[in-house]
């Protein structure tokens, strides 16, 4: 589904991403872990391009795109098939919830527009809110707001979710209605990526978990591999930082 | 009859003969707005998409008509352009009428310049202020820069830009108060030319400012309601 190979990103002569490779099957979810810094958020960020990586490549069903020569048709190609969940929601601040999610069909993949809202509708009702369809974001709070920024991945009908950290920015009692579409769509098989520091999430739903440090893939494996017996050091220092927490 | 020290019946017969006068300063002002936000636009994406060459001559523009007085660009074209024409008549044989350039045209080709350099910087600013994140959002779903720039980008800068654009074209309304220098009769000329004639500049002057301050009054206004309306679609109470 999605491959990632041998991504390299830096911002000046910092190396934020030194080599990093990643599977993602067709309805996995991988999360993603590691301390801040360490790269999570431009990995995430380098598949959607919203930074390019200096090198490498990825790999998304059958397309081979190589990141250093990839063409901005592509690159629209990419970001087409791919949604990103922004750790500050991001919405549209000008639009509806309803508006915010149709956005990405209507002006980008012209969907007309009443097969559109009645696409977006069933998105937000997906997510919850199909009371709140006429909201402004600022009428909304947080985990309304990321519950509308979900919706508008969803809606795409995208191969693969992109998240990081969704609920960081979140107060502690909104998490878990979160964590509960998030679930949801684990449960409808979609193929998502998250970056989260949301353990007993990790635990219970992902297929794979990634432990980054300093740009680079340390170590990966299921839940009970990294969890019960990491292999490597700085993997157990950090899961005894955060366990502690 | 003694003189009067104060004439308030030639105060009150200034203005209806001022203001046949009006659609000349309206329609400075009018050019000026439209052509100004114009070269304002493109000017601003020449700024911020880094255009090389460009954005060179684009910042050289701005920082001459920043950097000297509207009289002196006034004069420049108004004297600049004759001149420019009779060399080029000079060394192309071409024949371009020199009496064919009017003072008016002087002044709205200056004008226009002149609003163009100050609506870039308003412009600019404005969409250098919209939230990165909703930009990133927007490419995230697929939508070209393009569409970015329209759907998402200009509505929020024109919500950002409003009142520094209503600021922008107050001073232009009153700037147009020294396109009688270059002998364009708008209302400041026809007010100076009736003042002489009567001897009774002040009550002139009285008149002129209040048509200037009225007319700012209600520019100002409109802006508001712009600014008002702009803001409530943002932020519409839901049912
Ligand atoms: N646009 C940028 N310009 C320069 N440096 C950057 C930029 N974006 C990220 N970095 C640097 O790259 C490194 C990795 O950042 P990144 O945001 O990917 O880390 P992260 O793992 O997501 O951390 P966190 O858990 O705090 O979100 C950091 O040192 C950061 O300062
Ligand atoms: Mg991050």
């Amino acid at each position: 589904m999605l491959e990632l190979k041998h991504i390299q990103k830096a911002f000046g002569d910092k190396h934020v991403l030194k080599d990093v490779s990643l599977t993602v099957k067709k309805g996995q979810v991988v999360v993603i872990l590691g301390p801040s810094g360490s790269g999570k958020t431009t990995l995430l960020r380098t598949i959607n391009f919203l930074d390019g990586a200096d090198s490498g490549e990825i790999v998304l069903d059958q397309d081979h795109y190589d990141v250093t020569r990839i063409a901005k048709r592509d690159v629209l190609a990419i970001r087409k098939r791919t949604a990103f969940v922004f750790q500050r929601y991001n919405l549209f601040q000008n639009k509806t919830a309803l508006e915010n999610v149709i956005e990405g069909l209507v002006t980008a993949r012209k969907v007309p527009k009443v097969e559109a809202i009645t696409r977006g509708k069933a998105a937000l009702a997906k997510v919850g809110l199909a009371d709140r369809v006429d909201f402004y974001p600022s009428q909304l709070s947080g985990g309304q707001q990321q519950r509308v920024g979900i919706a508008r991945a969803i809606v795409i009908k995208p191969d693969v979710i992109l998240f990081d950290e969704p609920t960081s920015a979140l107060d502690p009692e909104l998490i878990d209605d979160v964590l509960d579409v998030m679930r949801d769509l684990v449960d409808d098989e979609m193929t998502m990526v998250v970056v989260t520091h949301e353990m007993s999430f990790a635990r219970d739903v992902a297929s794979q978990v990634v432990f980054m440090a300093e740009g680079n893939v340390v170590e990966k494996g299921t839940p009970a591999q990294i969890f019960e017996h990491p292999q490597e050091a700085r993997t157990k220092q950090f899961l005894a930082r955060i366990l502690r927490d | 009859m003694t003189e009067q020290i104060f004439d308030v019946h030639f105060l009150l017969e200034t203005f209806p003969k001022i203001m046949p006068y009006y659609p000349i300063t309206m329609a400075i002002v009018g050019v000026a707005l439209v052509f100004g936000l114009l070269i304002g636009f493109f000017c601003a994406l020449i700024r911020i998409y880094h255009v090389r060459i460009l954005t060179t001559i684009v910042n050289i523009y701005i920082s001459i008509v920043r950097g000297t007085p509207l009289l002196i660009q006034l004069y420049l074209f108004y004297y600049g352009i004759p001149i420019s024409l009779r060399l080029l008549n000079a060394k192309f044989q071409t024949n371009f009428n020199i009496d064919g350039v009017s003072p008016l045209w002087c002044v709205l080709i200056s004008y226009s310049l002149n609003e163009g350099a100050y609506q870039t910087e308003t412009i600019r600013g404005a969409i250098e202020s919209v939230d990165q994140g909703e930009v990133e959002a927007a490419y995230s779903i697929g939508l070209t820069g393009a569409q970015t720039l329209r759907r998402i980008i200009i509505p929020e800068a024109v919500k950002i830009a409003i009142p520094n654009l209503g600021n922008n074209l107050l001073k232009l309304f009153k700037n147009t108060s020294l396109a009688f220098t270059v002998s364009v009769v708008d209302i400041m000329a026809e007010g100076k030319l009736i003042g002489s004639e009567g001897y009774r500049y002040f009550e002139v002057y009285i008149a002129l400012a209040v048509i200037y301050w009225v007319s700012c009054f209600v520019i100002s206004k409109v802006v508001d309601v712009i600014e008002l309306r702009v803001n409530v679609a943002g932020k519409r109470i839901a049912r």
